[in-house]
C-alpha cells in the first residue's frame, strides 16, 4: 500500500469518527433536553416521574460500575454494597432520635456524608480486593456485598432485619431534577476523565496491567483511585434513593439485582465506553418494565436468555457496534487469567 | 565507567527450583550489555527480577545509586529503567500512537498534567519516535492489527518514550525478520550514541549480540558461567559447551 493510500484511509476513518462524534453529541443532548422537559407535559404524573428516577438511579449506578468494570478491567459483583452503604448512612442519621428534642441531620449533609463513608470504605476494601484478578476479585467482592448485607442485617443501628424510616419528603419533579443532573455530571465527568492521562491510564491497566506498572503508572493508586470515587458516587445514589423511599432494611438496600443489572446495562451498551452504560442501563430498564408487565412469571428467564444473546453474539454492546474502544466481558477475564501480581512492598516514591 | 545497575548475589526461587542462583551483574552508563544463555538458564527470571516484576529471595539491586531492591517496578521505571518483555505487552486495543502516549515518564507529572490530555510536545515527540522506528504510517491502528515484528518495534518505542537512562530489551529480534534485525540493531545504537541510553539484552541470536554489545554474560541453569567481551565469550569452552552439550567440543 503507498503511503498515499494509506494516508487517504486513515483520513476516511478519521473523518467517519468525526461524524460519529458529531451524531452522538446530537443525540445526547436532545435526550438531554427531552428528559428535561418531561416534567413539564401535563400527562406525566408523580408515578411516571418516579419511575424514570428509579431509571437514572440505575443509569447511574452502571455508569459507576462501568468505571473498574469497562475502564479499568476489574469486573465487581458486588458494588451494590456501595449503594446500600450510601442508603443506609443516610437513613441511620435521618432518622436518628432521643428523648427530647429531634437529633435526625437534614438530607443533605446525611446523603454527601452517606456517599463519604462509601467512597473510604471503597478505600479500604478495594486495597485489599484490587490485589486479586479477573474472576477472583469479582468473587471477593461478592462475598463483600454478602457479608455488609449480613452486618447490617444482625446490627442494632441499622434497625437489623426490621429496617429503618426516613422523615417523607415527596416533591417527586425536584427529586427527579436532582437525579438528572447528577446523571448528567457523572456523564460528562466520565466523558472527560477518559479523555485525561488518568483515564487513558485506567485503560491501560485494563489492557497489559504489569505492563502498564512496568512503563510507570502507579497501579495501585490508579485502581483503588477509581474504586474509591465509584463507591463515592453509588453511594450518593444510594442516598437520595433511601430519601425518597422513605424507608430501608437489608433486603432492599442490598440487593444482588442492582449490581446484575448495572453489569447489564454496561454489557448491553458497551463496556468500556462512555455511553455504553448510560444506553443499556436505560434500554435494560424499559425492556424490564416490558417484560415484567407482559411475563411476570418469567421476567428473569427473559433477562439471563438476554444475558446469554449478549456474550454470544453483541460481546461488545450496542455502543460497540461503532466504538471500537469497548470490550467484551470474555474478552476482560480472558486477560485476568494468569496474570502475574506486581510485588506490593513499597507504595511511596522512594 | 560508574555502575547505572549493579545487582548483587540475586537468588529467585519457585519452589524446590533455583531459578537464579547468586547472580552478580552490572551496567554502566551508556553501556550496552547482553545477556545470553541456554533456555531456561533464567534470563527472563533475572530480568522480572532486575525490573522488580518479581520478588527477589536473596541478594541486593541498586539503580542509579539507589537501593531499588524493594520497589515496585513503576517505582523503577521513574528513576529510568524501561523495558520490553519476551512476550510482547503492548495495549492492543488502544492505537500505536496512544500506547506511545501512555509511556511517558509518569513521574515528572503532577496532579494537573495527570489529569489533562496529552501536551502537544508528547505528541511531537511521539511522532518524531514513530519516524525512526518506521511506524508512522501505523499510528492510528490498534496495536493488535500490528505484526509480531512491528509490535516488537512499538515496545522498543514504548520503551524509549519514558527517556530512559537505561533499557531491559528481552529478546527484541525473536520472530522479526533479518532486514529488521538490522533496523533495531541501528536504531539502538543510535540512541545509544545520541543519548547515552544504556541497553541490557536478553537475545538467542548471537550475531545480533557480538554485533552490538561491548560486553556480554552468559547464564546457565540460573548461575553465572562467564563474562567477557563478545569474541572471548564465543571462544569460551564452558559457554559452547553450555549451548551444544558436551559432544560439540568433540566434534571441533
Amino acid at each position: 500500500m503507498s503511503r498515499g493510500a494509506a494516508t487517504g484511509s486513515l483520513d476516511g476513518t478519521e473523518a467517519k469518527r468525526r461524524h460519529l462524534r458529531r451524531a452522538g453529541w446530537a443525540v445526547s443532548w436532545a435526550a438531554v433536553v427531552l428528559l428535561a422537559g418531561l416534567p413539564l407535559l401535563p400527562s406525566v404524573t408523580n408515578a411516571t416521574l418516579f419511575t424514570l428516577t428509579l431509571m437514572l438511579t440505575s443509569v447511574g449506578v452502571a455508569v459507576n460500575w462501568n468505571l473498574t468494570g469497562g475502564f479499568t478491567g476489574y469486573v465487581d459483583f458486588g458494588h451494590a454494597v456501595w449503594f446500600g452503604i450510601g442508603a443506609y448512612t443516610t437513613a441511620i442519621l435521618m432518622s436518628l432520635q432521643s428523648n427530647g428534642p429531634q437529633i435526625g441531620w437534614s438530607p443533605i449533609p446525611a446523603i454527601g456524608l452517606g456517599a463519604l463513608v462509601a467512597g473510604l470504605l471503597a478505600a479500604v476494601i478495594g486495597r485489599a480486593t484490587m490485589r486479586l484478578k479477573g474472576p477472583y476479585f469479582s468473587i471477593a467482592m461478592l462475598g463483600t456485598f454478602v457479608a455488609m448485607r449480613e452486618i447490617v442485617r444482625v446490627t442494632s443501628i441499622t434497625g437489623g432485619g426490621v429496617g429503618l424510616t426516613l422523615p417523607p419528603y415527596l416533591n417527586r419533579p425536584l427529586f427527579y431534577y436532582i437525579q438528572l443532573g447528577l446523571v448528567v455530571a457523572l456523564v460528562a465527568f466520565t466523558w472527560w476523565l477518559r479523555r485525561t492521562r488518568f483515564g487513558a491510564g485506567l485503560v491501560a491497566i485494563r489492557e497489559d496491567e504489569i505492563g502498564a506498572e512496568m512503563r510507570g503508572i502507579d497501579t495501585t493508586r490508579f485502581k483503588v483511585g477509581i474504586f474509591s470515587f465509584a463507591g463515592l458516587s453509588t453511594g450518593l445514589f444510594g442516598g437520595l434513593w433511601a430519601y425518597q423511599n422513605t424507608f430501608v432494611d437489608p433486603d432492599i438496600a442490598f440487593v444482588e439485582v442492582r449490581t446484575i443489572d448495572a453489569v447489564m446495562g454496561a454489557m448491553l451498551g458497551g463496556l468500556g465506553t462512555v455511553a455504553g452504560p448510560v444506553v443499556g442501563a436505560g434500554a435494560l430498564f424499559w425492556l424490564r418494565e416490558i417484560l415484567w408487565t407482559n411475563l411476570l412469571d418469567y421476567h428473569l428467564v427473559a433477562q439471563g436468555v438476554l444475558l446469554i444473546v449478549i456474550v454470544l453474539f453483541m460481546p461488545r454492546g450496542l455502543v460497540g457496534l461503532v466504538d471500537r474502544r469497548g470490550i467484551s466481558i470474555t474478552a476482560l477475564w480472558g486477560r485476568g487469567r494468569g496474570r502475574k501480581t506486581i510485588p506490593d512492598q513499597q507504595e511511596d516514591e522512594p | 565507567m560508574s555502575a547505572l545497575l549493579e545487582a548483587r548475589g540475586v537468588v529467585k526461587r519457585f519452589g524446590g527450583l533455583t531459578a537464579v542462583d547468586q547472580v552478580d551483574i552490572s551496567v554502566g552508563e551508556g553501556e550496552i550489555v547482553g545477556l545470553i544463555g541456554p533456555n531456561g538458564s533464567g534470563k527472563t527470571t533475572l530480568f522480572d527480577c532486575l525490573s522488580r516484576v518479581s520478588d527477589i529471595d536473596a541478594g541486593s539491586i541498586s539503580f542509579d545509586g539507589a537501593d531499588i531492591t524493594g520497589h515496585r517496578p513503576h517505582q523503577v521505571a521513574r528513576l529510568g529503567m524501561a523495558r520490553t518483555f519476551q512476550l510482547i505487552r503492548v495495549y492492543r486495543q488502544l492505537t500505536v500512537s496512544e500506547n506511545m502516549e501512555l509511556s511517558i515518564q509518569w513521574g515528572r507529572l503532577g496532579v494537573s498534567g495527570m489529569f489533562s490530555r496529552t501536551d502537544p510536545d508528547t505528541r511531537r515527540r511521539v511522532a518524531s519516535l514513530l519516524e525512526f522506528l518506521l511506524l508512522a504510517r501505523l499510528r492510528h491502528e490498534p496495536a493488535g492489527a500490528l505484526s509480531g515484528g512491528q509490535r516488537r518495534l512499538l515496545e522498543i518505542g514504548m520503551a524509549l518514550m519514558s527517556e530512559p537512562k537505561l533499557v531491559l530489551l528481552d529478546e527484541a529480534t525473536s520472530g522479526v525478520n533479518p532486514t529488521l534485525t538490522a533496523d533495531i540493531a541501528d536504531r539502538l545504537r543510535e540512541v545509544n550514541r545520541a543519548d547515552g541510553v544504556a541497553f541490557l539484552l536478553v537475545e538467542h541470536n548471537v550475531p545480533f549480540v557480538a554485533d552490538l554489545c561491548e560486553r556480554v554474560v552468559v547464564l546457565n541453569q540460573g548461575a553465572k558461567l562467564a563474562e567477557g567481551t563478545p569474541r572471548r565469550i564465543m571462544q569460551n569452552e564452558a559457554v559452547v559447551e553450555a549451548y551444544f552439550g558436551a559432544d560439540a567440543e568433540d566434534a571441533r
